[in-house]
């Protein structure tokens, strides 16, 4: 399977998917553990981590897919919502609450 | 190896202003970490997502190897002009 092909696995198969470095009981950046922390605050206890510091395939395979530089980078239902920075403006309006408290559409 | 010069809140500026049509950019920073607040009205209509990649782009290379962490608030000018980001 291609980094690609695995990434697109992740990302579909579980709601809330947080590309970081290091992990939600030790994150080994700021930005992480912002992220982390954010995803605790909107009630979000339970989510698919992945530590790209583990995998430098996968590390550089995120950011192509998504088009997107750097980490972290949270996933919602298949979906790239965004990283550090759009996580917590999102959270500060309220719409990243809203995005995961929606049932993923049938 | 040549040695690459330091990254500085300037050379940020310089490379975001050229890169984007910008009617505000202000870059501050450490050298290590950078906040920036760019006003753009590239960004009409843009999602955030969509903002931010335009910002990576007009960074290119640089965001990849110079620069590790930047935070970014970006706006659209009738967004700043009505007080956002303030």
């Amino acid at each position: 399977m291609s980094i690609q092909d695995k990434i697109r696995e992740q990302v579909k198969g579980h709601r809330v998917v947080l590309y970081m470095k290091g992990t939600p009981q030790f994150p080994q950046c700021g930005f992480s553990a912002t992220a982390t922390e954010i995803l605790k605050r909107c009630g979000v206890d339970e989510f698919f981590s992945v530590n790209v510091l583990a995998d430098p395939d996968l590390r550089q395979g995120i950011k192509e897919y998504a088009n997107w530089p750097t980490v972290p980078q949270l996933y919602v239902d298949g979906e790239f919502v965004g990283g550090c920075d759009i996580m917590r403006e999102m959270y500060q309006s309220g719409e990243l609450q809203q995005v995961l408290g929606a049932k993923k559409p049938a | 190896m040549h040695d690459t010069p330091p990254v500085t809140p300037e050379s940020i500026r310089a490379s975001l202003a050229e890169g984007l049509h910008c009617d505000v950019v202000e870059v501050r920073g450490d050298g290590h970490h950078f906040e920036a607040l760019i006003v753009s009205r590239e960004f009409d209509g843009l999602n955030r997502v969509r903002r931010h990649q335009l910002v990576y782009a007009a960074l290119g290379d640089r965001m990849r190897q110079e620069i590790h962490a930047l935070s970014m608030r970006t706006l659209s000018p009738a967004e700043w002009a009505a007080g956002q980001g303030r």
